[in-house]
């Protein structure tokens, strides 16, 4: 493990109540690196990147966000080290009564300590890096599904993150729609150099855009394999994560 | 030695042959005021020089960005000194698209007149669902309907027990406040023990089941609707329509059963405490307990609590029907929630009111 890593964790138990659904769970993200966690439904996706963040306390090991222990910061050292991170929840999270530029203005506003128009003219160009700068007025509700997740990757994108998490960007979109969010992506951690850290069970998807993936394995309620979807494909012994990911890409 | 702060983001507009040249010095850091962009350029290419900028974050192509769109006259800009991840910055924009499916927002005059057109179709949504609320009801009673009866115990506790509390503290005050405005004018003639009298009627009449309806209205009535509104959200009524259910009859009447069976109890409660509020003032003026007891019971005719009990019923079906209503028709977004919440307090106060004046006029012309 290097010390570079924006992401880390060791041996990461996560569940709910007490109950463990995924454990031993270790992997690290540079910069530039996009990671993928795949799954089936219910293996702990989602409740795994809520504890990479520290929103989900884990039930054991030890979690890393920009080279600090999660467990060892107080709650204000936590948010400002958030504030560092951006993030696109799958339901997208637009603040409803907020129009799409004051959804992405209000980061900058709150904690990014520049003018209404410096606010206003960073919206506007992170608007423009997902082609939404011609529907920077309109309120959530008018927006499509696609456009609504492009709005909340700008919103991720206002304070120049150092790494991203993205809970299921792709979930629910059309295969066009989809494929231009994994274009923006990829271009985002090429420009950027950004870490992403990506959750998805879209296997197609993780295979054009994952530098490696994590699997969790829902019948051992461990890590599975971590690599590259074609070499867990052509190498790998675990059968779980074979059969998951070529029946994911036959489909 | 203390560190110099940073040069702030400057500019130097100098034209020459023609051709305008910009040269950016300092430091473009969002934290920074940054200058406004040079203006009267006229048309033709204007070059950039960014080589003098000693730092940067995202406000840098931000700003010059926001130059291009702003520039009203056809001109070519050209960068030069910017390094590669400027560069890359400046260059990372996406094809615009809105799709198809994207709402566009109505110019001010044609959403005054959707409001207006929506406020008079909103009074017939009210009334369809109101005659949606019979129908259910009467296809329950015939046995052909299907209503959540399961949740209905919880429903009864949250209506009934649950508000006990507040309701009798708002009564026993009401009393109290009664009996006081009633000492300051009955003192006058000398009629100081018919407080009891008049508190005694007031609460059982009128005071009792107004204050119940109006709980109801900002505690049950706000909870029906926001729960609702929210299974709009969640597309969850949607989820019962596909199953071939009626949200009206399946959600609605429940709720409205349960506020009729709790709200005439919860009046009764509510005019005890008043009256035993209005004690608690009499007798501190030096009325004896019995004698306040007496004249109570001699002012509250079985008539008088009865009329009570029946506004208590009425009100207890506006209340919910506001609350199930409001949910009803809730937009399916958090503000949509919000908004069905007050506006189903605010519709159920309001009808309530005008119910009890109705109730005053016609017991007035029975007799009652």
């Amino acid at each position: 493990m290097t010390t570079e890593a924006k992401v880390r964790c060791e041996n990461l138990a996560v569940g709910h109540e007490g109950r463990a659904i995924m454990s031993g769970i270790t992997f690290a993200v540079e910069a530039g690196q996009l990671a993928a966690v795949v799954g089936p439904s219910g293996c702990g996706k989602s409740t795994l990147m809520r504890a990479l963040v520290g929103l989900t306390e884990p039930l054991a090991g030890t979690a890393w966000l920009l080279g600090r222990a999660l467990h060892e910061l107080t709650e204000s050292e936590r948010e400002g080290l958030l504030r560092r991170a951006g993030f696109l929840f799958q339901g997208s999270a637009l603040w409803s009564s907020l129009t799409v530029r004051e959804n992405v203005e209000l980061p900058l506003r709150e904690f990014g300590q520049c003018g209404p128009r410096e606010c206003r003219l960073i919206a506007e160009h992170k608007l423009a890096q997902v082609g939404l700068l011609g529907a920077a007025d309109k309120l959530p509700s008018e927006l499509s599904g696609g456009m609504a997740k492009r709005a909340g990757l700008a919103r991720a994108l206002a304070l120049d993150p150092e790494v991203l998490f993205l809970d299921e960007p792709s979930a629910g979109l059309d295969p066009v729609t989809a494929a231009r969010l994994d274009d923006l992506i990829l271009r985002l951690r090429d420009v950027l150099g950004t870490a992403v850290v990506l959750v998805s069970h879209e296997v197609a998807s993780i295979r054009r855009l994952a530098d490696f993936c994590v699997y969790l394995d829902p019948d051992t309620h461990r890590m599975g394999p971590v690599g590259r979807i074609d070499d867990i494909l052509a190498s790998s012994g675990h059968a779980g994560a074979r059969d998951f990911f070529a029946t994911h890409l036959r489909i | 030695m203390a560190q110099d702060p940073p040069a702030p983001p400057c500019l130097t507009v100098r034209v020459h042959a023609g051709e305008t040249h910009v040269t950016l010095t300092g430091s473009w850091l969002r934290t920074h005021a940054l200058p406004t962009w040079p203006e009267n350029l006229g048309a033709g290419v204007i070059h950039l020089d960014a080589q003098g900028v000693t730092d940067f974050d995202t406000v840098l192509p931000a700003w010059i960005q926001g130059w291009e769109r702003s520039l009203t006259q056809p001109s070519r800009l050209t960068l030069t000194g910017l390094n590669a991840r400027a560069t890359a910055w400046l260059e990372l924009r996406s094809e615009e698209t809105v799709d198809s499916n994207a709402v566009d927002r109505l110019p001010f005059l044609e959403q005054l007149g959707q409001w207006a057109s929506l406020s008079n179709r909103s009074w017939g949504r009210a009334l369809a669902h109101l005659g949606e609320c019979a129908l259910g009801a009467g296809r329950l009673l015939l046995g052909r309907g299907k209503a959540n009866w399961s949740e209905f115990p919880q429903l009864l506790r949250t209506a009934g027990p649950d508000a006990l509390p507040i309701v009798l503290l708002l009564g026993f005050l009401t009393g109290v406040i009664m009996a006081y405005v009633a000492l300051i004018q009955l003192g006058k003639v000398g009629a100081d023990a018919y407080v009891a009298n008049l508190v005694g009627l007031a609460m059982t009449r009128e005071m009792g089941a107004l204050m119940t309806g109006i709980i109801a209205c900002g505690r049950t009535a706000t909870a029906y609707a926001s729960h609702l509104g929210s299974m709009n959200v969640t597309q969850e009524t949607d989820a019962l329509r596909a199953i071939g259910l009626r949200p009206v009859e399946y959600l609605a009447i429940p709720r409205m059963l349960a506020v009729m069976i709790v709200l005439p109890l919860l009046t009764v409660f509510a005019s005890a405490a008043g009256i035993l509020g209005g004690m608690t003032v009499a007798v501190g003026a030096g009325l004896a307990v019995e004698q306040y007891m007496t004249q109570v019971i001699e002012a509250v005719s079985i008539s008088s609590f009865l009329s009570g009990i029946i506004k208590a019923y009425a009100f207890a079906m506006v209340a919910a029907w506001a609350g199930c209503y409001r949910g009803a028709v809730a937009r399916p977004t958090a503000r949509g929630v919000g908004e069905a919440a007050t506006t189903s307090a605010v519709l159920g106060i309001t009808l309530i009111v005008i119910a009890d004046a109705l109730f005053a006029v016609l017991f007035n012309l029975f007799e009652i």
